[in-house]
C-alpha cells in the first residue's frame, strides 16, 4: 500500500518546494515598506531589531535542523521491505539532553530580552513629552507646555493625525483613549502600545533623521479601525522650531471678499460646532469655541487651526497632497525633507478630490456611525463625522478656507 | 449516572424502580435502535462521537467560507467585496466558528469515540451527560449562527475586547449572540470535561495503570483538565459582559471607573489554556499514528506524557503574553515573557520524540501518516515563530500584525487541523467500517499542505513589513515598492486560500467516492492500541469481554511476542487481529448491560437557546426556557440510567451463550 | 490459529499482574461502583470533586473582580456604611450549622438510618433557606440605603458575587429537598449513602465559598 515512486516524487517535490520557498522568502520582501519593522529608523526600534534578528536566526537554524532531520528520516527509513524495526521505547539520557539544550538556548535569549525590555521602559532620559489620545477613528496629538522639545513649548499645541518631533530627541508619548482601546504604532520607531481609556501608557519615540514615519492603529477599535492611521514627522531642530512657531502663531482671518472669507462664514455655521480653530471670531468678534462634546459620543473632534500644515486628513486616511507632491515629500532625502514638509499644502498640490468627497458626505467615504436614525445607543451622539448635506458652493468655500489654514 | 451492571437473576416480585411511563404519566423512554430517533436520543458514545464529528466538519466549511470571503476582500488594495461592517463580522465569526465550533468539537468527537475503546470500557462514565454535551454544542452553534440573519453577527473580534464590546460601541445584538452562544457551548465543554475525566480515571480496564494508558487518551485527559479549569473563567467574563449589555452593569464602563484590562485578563486566563486545548488532542492523535506507521513504539512515552501535563499546567501561567502591548508594566511583561519561553521547552520535547519515533522505523506513508508528518513540519514552523513572540520587545512589533496571524494559523491549522485529519484518516475504517481512498487522500493532503503554506507563509512577510490585522482594507500607500510588495503577497495568500479550499473539498470527495468501498478489516494498519481489538465498526457494546491489560500498547503485545534471547529483542507475529477477536467473542460476557437512550439530554439542551433568545428578545421566552430546563432536569433525575425491559419495543431475543444487547430488568 | 476459538477456556486465565485488583473476575462488570473503579472513588463522587474544582475557578474569577472593584463606589454608599457585621455573622453561622446537619445526614445514611437522614436533610435545607432569607433581607436593606445593582462598580461586583453564591445555595436547597422526596419514594438509583454524600460535598463547598466571601468582602476592611 505504500508507493515507492510516490515517495521519491515526494522527496523531489519536497526539495523543489523548499527551494522555491526559500527563494521567495529571500527575494520576496517589499522595498521601502513604510511600516517595515525590519527597517528601524530610531534608537528604540533599533534596540528591538538588534534583539530580534538573532532570535530569528536561532529559530531559523533550529527550524532548518529539525526539518532536515525530518526530511532525512522520511527518506532513510521508508519501508523498503526491511525487517520489523527495533522496538525502542526511548533513551532517557538523550531526551533529557535534548530538553536541557533548548532550555539553555532560551535562557540565553531571555537575558537580553529582559535587558532590552527595561531599556525600552526607561523614562528618565525624556527630552520631550507629547500626549496622544485615540478616539474612534482618529488620533489627537497635543504638546503640553514644557521646557523640552527643542527650545521649549510656551503654550499647548493641539493637532491631529501627524506628530511632529525633533530628530535625535527622546520623545515620550503619553497616551490614552476617549472611548475604546486603540494602539499607537510607528513600526520604524518603536513597538506598539495600547491606548486604553482610563489609563495613561507611555511609549518612547526617537528618530535618527528627518523623515515621515507611517503608522496605524493596531488594536481593533470598531468599524473604521482600518482607517485610523497616523504619521510621525521628524524635523531637524531648526525646522522643528519653525514648525512650533507656526503652530503657536496668531490666527489670520482670510482677506475680505474672497472665497476663503465666505468659507470662514460657512465654517462657523457648519463646522465650528465640533472643529476648533483657535483665534477664530464670529461676526460680533466673539471667539468661536467648538463644543464637540455636545455632538460626538467620545467628546472630541480634530483641531483644524493649522490644518494644511499637515498633509493627511480624516484619521490620516487620505492625503491632502496629490501623488506627485506627496512623493516629493515622502521620498525627499533627509537633507531636504524638512523644507518640503514645511511647505504644507500649496494650492496646486491640493488633493481636492478626496477632500471634497469627504466634505460632501463623510460617512459614505469612511464607515462611521453617523446615521441619525441609528444613534439610540449613544443618546443621539455620533461616532465619527456626520453628513452635513453641504452644497457644492459651500464645499468650494470651505476648501478655500481650509487651504488658508497654513 | 454510571452504567450499572448487575448479575442476571430472576426479577423479584417487588421491583425497586418505577418505570418512567408510570411515574411521569406520559413518556416512555425512547427505545428505537434504528432510524433518526436512534441518533437523536442515543447515549452511545460512538454515535455521539460521530455526530460531533459531522457537525464539526460542517462548521469547518462554514468557517472556511468566511475565510475565503476575507481573503477575497484582501486580494487587492481597497477591496470592495465586503463592507467594513460585514468584514468585521466575518473575521469575528471565522475565528469563533473555527475555534469553538470546529476544532474543539472535532477533538471532542475523537475523545468521545476513542477514549472508552482505548481504555477497554463500554461507554463513558455518564452517557446521558455525554448526549447533553453533544446537543448543547449543536444547539449553541446553530444559535450563534442565527445572528447572521437576526441583525448581524458579532463584530468585535473573537476575543471581544472591552469597552468595544459594550452597547454604545456594539449596538446590534451580534455580541449578545456571541456571549450567549459561547456560554451554551461552554456548558457542553465543561460537562464533557467532567465526564471524560471520570471516565479516564475510573473506568480503565484492569491492569491499565495510568502509564499504560494510550497516549491519545492521556492527551485528551489533560485537555479535559484544562477545559475544567479554563471554562469557568471565560464563563465569568461572559456573564460580566452579559450583565453589562443586558442589565446595565458597569463592569467595563470606563466613565464609571472600570478597568478595561479586567476583560483581557479574564479572557486570556481562559484563552491561553484554550490554545493548548486546541492543539493537544492533535498531538495525542499523531502520537498514535506515527508509531503505528513507523512500526515501533512512541519514543519516550513517559516524556510525552509529562510534557503534555507540563504544557497544561504551565499554560495557566503565561496568559499575559497576549497582552505585551497592553500596558502591563515592564516587570509583569518580563515575567510572562520568560514563562512563555519556558513553555516552549516541553513543546519542543514532543517534536523530538515524534522525530525519534520515526528514526529507525519502517515508514509506511498512508494518508494518515502524511498528515502526521505534516504536523511535525508545520507545527515546528509555527512553534518557532511563537518563540520569536515570546521575546516581549519583539512582540510589540509583531502583535496585532499578520505575523501573529501567520503564527497562530501555522500552529492551529498546521498543528491541530492536520492532526485531526490524520485522526480522521487513521480511524475512519474503525468508525465507519470502510477504508478511505488513499489516492484521493494524498490529493487532499497535498492540496491542503501547499494551500496552507501559500496562504499563511506570506503572512509572516506581510506582518513583519507592517500590515496590521483585522483591517477590512489595506492600501497601496503602506504596501511598499517592488514586485514583491505587500500587494503581491496578499494576492499569493488569497490564491493559497483557494488551493486550501480545494484541499478541504477533496476530503468530501474522498468520503463520497469511498462510500461504496468493501468492508474494512478489523486492523488495517497493524496498530498498537486497544481500540483495534474490536470489529470495524465496533459492536454497540465495544468489547465482548473487558480486556485485561498487561502492558502499554496492549493490542500490539497480543499480536506480537518477543522471542528474542540474551537481551536481544525479536518480535514475531503470533496472532492476527481476527484471531484475537474470535477469541474474545468465544469468551464473551453472558449478559451485557448498556445504558438506555433518553429524551432528557436533548430536551435540556434545547432549553438553552430558548433561554438565550429570551435574554435577547423576550422575558416570556426566559420563563419558557427555564420551565423546559427544570422539567428536563427532574425528568432526568427521576429516570434510571437503564430502562426496564418492558419499555422495549419490540423485544429482541436473548440467547444464552451470546452476548446480548438486551436489557434485563435491574434488581 | 489459536486454540481459543475452538475450545474456549472455561474460566478466565489466571492473571499475575500487580495492577489488577485482587479477586477480579473477567466475567462480571461492576463499573462505577467504588470498589470497581481504578481510583476507588465512585464515578459520581469523582465527578462531583471535579465539578467543585472547576467551581473554584468560577468563584475565583468573581472574587477577583470584586477585589478589583471593591473601592470603586464613586460618590454612592460603600462597605463602611452598609455592612452589618453582626447580622451577617449570624447568617454565616446558620450556614455553617447547615454543614453540620449535612454531615449528620450523611452519617445517618451511612448507618442505613434513612428516616433520620431525611430529617437532617430537611433541617439542612431549612437552615439554607434561613441563610438565603437573611441574604434577601440584607439586600433589601442595602437597596433602601442606596445600593442598587447598577449604582456603582462596587455594587455590581458585590451583588454579582453574592448573587452567584446565593443561586448556588438555592440550587443546593432544591437538590436537598428533591433528594428527600426521591428517598421517600425510593427513586434513588445506586447507593443512597453515596448520593447523599455527593450532595453533601456540594453543600460543604458552597459553605466554604461563603466563608471566603464573608472574610474577603465583609471582614477585611476596604
Amino acid at each position: 500500500m505504500q508507493s515507492a515512486s510516490t515517495f521519491k516524487n515526494m522527496s523531489r517535490r519536497v526539495r523543489i518546494g523548499l527551494a522555491v520557498g526559500l527563494a521567495a522568502v529571500v527575494a520576496g520582501c517589499a522595498q521601502d515598506a513604510p511600516q517595515d519593522t525590519w527597517d528601524p529608523a530610531g534608537r528604540n526600534a533599533q534596540m528591538i531589531h538588534d534583539l530580534q534578528w538573532p532570535v530569528f536566526a536561532i529559530a531559523g537554524v533550529v527550524g532548518v535542523i529539525v526539518l532536515s532531520v525530518v526530511a532525512y528520516v522520511i527518506v532513510k527509513f521508508r519501508d523498503r521491505g526491511q525487517a520489523m524495526p527495533e522496538q525502542t521505547h526511548g533513551k532517557p539520557a538523550l531526551e533529557i539532553a535534548l530538553t536541557i539544550l533548548p532550555a539553555l538556548i532560551l535562557i540565553g535569549v531571555a537575558i537580553p530580552t529582559v535587558g532590552t525590555l527595561m531599556a525600552l521602559n526607561e523614562t528618565d532620559d525624556t527630552e520631550c513629552v507629547v500626549n496622544v489620545t485615540g478616539q474612534q477613528w482618529w488620533w489627537e496629538i497635543d504638546y503640553p507646555a514644557q521646557d523640552g522639545c527643542g527650545e521649549g513649548i510656551s503654550a499647548p499645541i493641539v493637532t491631529s493625525g501627524q506628530m511632529i518631533i525633533p530628530t535625535d530627541t527622546n520623545v515620550l508619548v503619553r497616551g490614552t483613549s476617549r472611548d475604546v482601546i486603540h494602539s499607537w504604532w510607528i513600526p520604524r520607531l518603536n513597538g506598539k502600545r495600547d491606548m486604553v481609556p482610563g489609563r495613561v501608557h507611555t511609549v518612547r519615540l526617537q528618530a535618527d533623521e528627518p523623515g515621515i514615519y507611517a503608522g496605524q492603529c493596531t488594536e481593533f477599535c470598531g468599524l473604521s479601525h482600518a482607517n485610523m492611521r497616523m504619521e510621525v514627522v521628524a524635523l531637524d531642530p531648526a525646522d522643528f522650531e519653525a514648525w512650533k512657531a507656526k503652530q503657536l502663531s496668531e490666527y489670520e482671518a482670510p482677506e475680505p471678499d474672497t472665497l476663503a472669507a465666505a468659507g470662514e462664514a460657512t465654517y462657523i455655521a457648519q463646522c465650528s460646532r465640533c472643529h476648533q480653530v483657535d483665534g477664530l471670531e464670529d461676526a460680533e468678534g466673539d471667539p468661536v469655541i467648538a463644543r464637540p462634546d455636545l455632538q460626538v459620543y467620545s467628546g472630541a473632534a480634530p483641531n483644524l487651526t493649522w490644518f494644511m500644515t499637515r498633509n493627511t486628513f480624516a484619521g490620516a486616511t487620505w492625503d491632502l497632497l496629490i501623488p506627485e507632491c506627496r512623493a516629493a515629500v515622502w521620498e525627499a532625502p533627509p537633507g531636504e525633507f524638512g523644507e518640503r514638509y514645511l511647505e504644507g499644502v500649496p494650492e496646486d498640490c491640493l488633493n481636492s478630490v478626496d477632500l471634497r468627497e469627504w466634505l460632501r458626505n463623510a460617512p459614505a467615504k469612511k464607515p462611521m456611525y453617523a446615521d441619525p436614525e441609528q444613534l439610540e445607543e449613544t443618546d443621539g451622539l455620533v461616532r465619527g463625522m456626520p453628513n452635513l448635506a453641504l452644497s457644492e458652493d459651500q464645499i468650494d468655500e470651505l476648501v478655500a478656507y481650509l487651504l488658508d489654514r497654513q | 449516572m454510571a452504567i450499572i451492571e448487575r448479575p442476571s437473576s430472576t426479577p423479584t416480585a417487588t421491583t425497586e424502580y418505577v418505570t418512567p411511563s408510570a411515574s411521569m404519566g406520559f413518556l416512555r423512554r425512547p427505545v428505537e435502535t434504528s432510524g433518526w430517533k436512534s441518533w437523536a436520543f442515543t447515549v452511545d458514545h460512538k454515535k455521539i462521537g460521530i455526530m460531533y464529528g459531522v457537525v464539526a466538519m460542517l462548521f469547518f466549511f462554514v468557517g472556511g467560507l468566511e475565510a475565503v470571503l476575507i481573503r477575497a476582500q484582501l486580494a487587492q488594495a481597497d477591496g470592495t467585496i465586503l463592507s467594513a461592517d460585514k468584514y468585521n463580522q466575518m473575521f469575528t465569526m471565522h475565528a469563533t466558528t473555527m475555534i469553538f465550533l470546529f476544532v474543539m468539537p472535532m477533538a471532542a468527537a475523537f475523545a468521545n469515540y476513542m477514549i472508552p475503546l482505548q481504555i477497554g470500557a463500554r461507554d463513558v462514565a455518564f452517557p446521558r451527560l455525554n448526549a447533553l454535551s453533544l446537543w448543547t454544542f449543536v444547539f449553541g452553534g446553530i444559535f450563534l449562527n442565527t445572528s447572521w440573519v437576526l441583525g448581524g453577527a458579532a463584530d468585535g473580534g473573537w476575543f471581544m475586547y472591552a469597552p468595544n464590546s459594550s452597547v454604545p460601541f456594539s449596538p446590534t445584538n451580534g455580541v449578545d449572540f456571541w456571549v450567549l452562544g459561547l456560554l451554551i457551548t461552554g456548558i457542553a465543554s465543561q460537562v464533557g470535561a467532567i465526564n471524560l475525566i471520570v471516565t479516564c480515571l475510573n473506568m480503565r480496564a484492569p491492569g491499565m495503570s495510568l502509564m499504560r494508558m494510550p497516549i491519545f487518551t492521556w492527551m485528551a485527559m489533560v485537555v479535559q483538565f484544562l477545559l475544567l479549569f479554563a471554562i469557568p473563567v471565560i464563563t465569568v467574563a461572559l456573564f460580566l459582559l452579559m450583565f453589562q449589555r443586558n442589565f446595565d452593569a458597569t463592569f467595563f464602563s470606563v466613565e464609571e471607573g472600570a478597568d478595561p484590562l479586567l476583560w483581557q485578563h479574564l479572557f486570556w486566563i481562559f484563552g491561553h489554556p484554550e490554545v493548548y486545548i486546541i492543539v493537544l488532542p492533535a498531538f495525542g492523535i499523531i502520537s498514535e499514528v506515527l508509531p503505528t506507521f513507523a512500526r515501533k513504539p512512541l519514543f519516550g512515552y513517559p516524556f510525552v506524557v509529562f510534557s503534555g501535563a507540563a504544557i497544561g499546567f504551565v499554560g495557566f501561567g503565561v496568559w499575559a503574553h497576549h497582552m505585551f502591548a497592553a500596558g502591563l508594566g515592564p516587570i509583569s511583561v518580563a515575567v510572562f515573557s520568560v514563562a512563555t519561553m519556558a513553555i516552549a521547552v516541553p513543546t519542543g520535547v514532543k517534536i523530538i520524540n515524534w522525530t525519534l519515533t520515526l528514526w529507525g522505523g519502517k515508514l509506511w506513508f498512508t494518508t494518515a501518516m502524511l498528515f502526521a508528518i505534516g504536523l511535525i513540519v508545520q507545527f515546528t514552523i509555527g512553534g518557532l515563530s511563537g518563540v520569536t513572540h515570546a521575546v516581549a520587545p519583539s512582540d510589540t512589533q509583531q502583535t496585532d500584525t499578520y505575523y501573529i496571524v501567520a503564527h497562530f494559523h501555522y500552529v492551529i491549522f498546521g498543528g491541530a487541523v492536520l492532526g485531526l485529519f490524520a485522526g480522521i484518516y487513521y480511524w475512519w475504517p474503525k468508525v465507519f467500517g470502510k477504508m478511505l481512498n488513499e489516492n484521493w487522500g494524498r490529493a487532499n493532503f497535498w492540496f491542503m499542505i501547499i494551500g496552507m503554506n501559500l496562504t499563511f507563509g506570506p503572512m509572516h512577510i506581510i506582518g513583519l513589513q507592517g500590515q496590521p490585522r483585522r483591517m477590512y482594507v489595506w492600501t497601496e500607500n503602506r504596501a511598499g515598492e517592488g514586485f514583491f510588495n505587500l500587494g503581491f503577497w496578499n494576492l499569493v495568500s488569497t490564491v493559497g486560500t483557494v488551493i486550501l479550499a480545494i484541499g478541504a473539498l477533496l476530503f468530501l470527495v474522498n468520503v463520497w467516492v469511498s462510500r461504496k468501498n468493501p468492508p474494512a478489516p478489523e486492523d488495517p494498519w497493524d496498530a498498537r492500541s486497544l481500540e483495534w481489538l474490536t470489529t470495524s465498526p465496533p459492536k454497540e457494546h465495544n468489547f465482548d469481554r473487558t480486556p485485561t491489560v498487561h502492558a502499554l500498547d496492549e493490542f500490539f503485545h497480543r499480536k506480537y511476542e518477543d522471542v528474542g534471547e540474551n537481551g536481544q529483542h525479536d518480535f514475531k507475529k503470533v496472532a492476527t487481529a481476527e484471531e484475537l477477536l474470535a477469541e474474545e467473542e468465544a469468551n464473551a460476557d453472558a449478559h451485557i448491560h448498556l445504558p438506555s437512550p433518553s429524551y432528557w439530554p436533548i430536551v435540556l439542551a434545547f432549553s438553552m437557546p430558548v433561554l438565550a433568545y429570551g435574554i435577547i428578545y423576550s422575558t416570556l421566552l426566559i420563563i419558557v426556557g427555564a420551565a423546559i430546563a427544570i422539567l428536563a432536569l427532574f425528568g432526568w433525575a427521576l429516570e434510571p440510567p437503564t430502562a426496564p425491559e418492558d419499555d422495549f419495543d419490540p423485544p429482541s431475543p436473548t440467547d444464552g451463550g451470546e452476548p446480548s444487547k438486551e436489557l434485563v430488568t435491574s434488581v | 490459529m489459536s486454540d481459543a476459538t475452538v475450545n474456549p477456556p472455561a474460566t478466565a486465565e489466571p492473571v499475575h499482574d500487580d495492577t489488577i485488583p485482587e479477586g477480579y473476575d473477567d466475567t462480571q462488570d461492576h463499573i462505577g461502583l467504588p470498589h470497581d473503579t481504578s481510583t476507588g472513588l465512585s464515578n459520581t463522587k469523582l465527578a462531583m470533586w471535579m465539578f467543585l474544582g472547576s467551581e473554584c475557578l468560577l468563584f475565583g474569577g468573581l472574587i477577583s473582580t470584586y477585589m478589583l472593584y471593591r473601592n470603586r463606589q464613586g460618590d454612592a454608599v460603600g462597605p463602611d456604611q452598609l455592612w452589618d457585621i453582626p447580622f451577617t455573622s449570624a447568617t454565616s453561622f446558620v450556614l455553617l450549622m447547615s454543614s453540620l446537619t449535612m454531615v449528620l445526614a450523611v452519617t445517618s445514611a451511612q448507618r442505613r438510618d434513612e428516616r433520620r437522614a431525611r430529617l437532617w436533610l430537611v433541617v439542612t435545607a431549612l437552615l439554607g433557606g434561613l441563610f438565603l432569607s437573611g441574604q434577601v433581607y440584607e439586600f433589601t436593606v442595602f437597596y433602601r440605603e442606596g445600593l442598587g445593582y447598577t449604582t456603582s462598580l462596587f455594587a455590581s461586583s458585590f451583588y454579582t458575587l453574592t448573587g452567584f453564591h446565593g443561586v448556588h445555595v438555592a440550587v443546593g436547597i432544591i437538590m436537598l429537598l428533591s433528594l428527600v422526596a426521591m428517598l421517600a419514594k425510593n427513586r434513588i438509583v445506586g447507593d443512597k449513602a453515596e448520593t447523599i454524600e455527593m450532595v453533601g460535598l456540594y453543600w460543604h463547598f458552597v459553605d466554604v465559598v461563603w466563608i471566603v466571601i464573608f472574610t474577603l468582602v465583609y471582614l477585611i476592611p476596604a
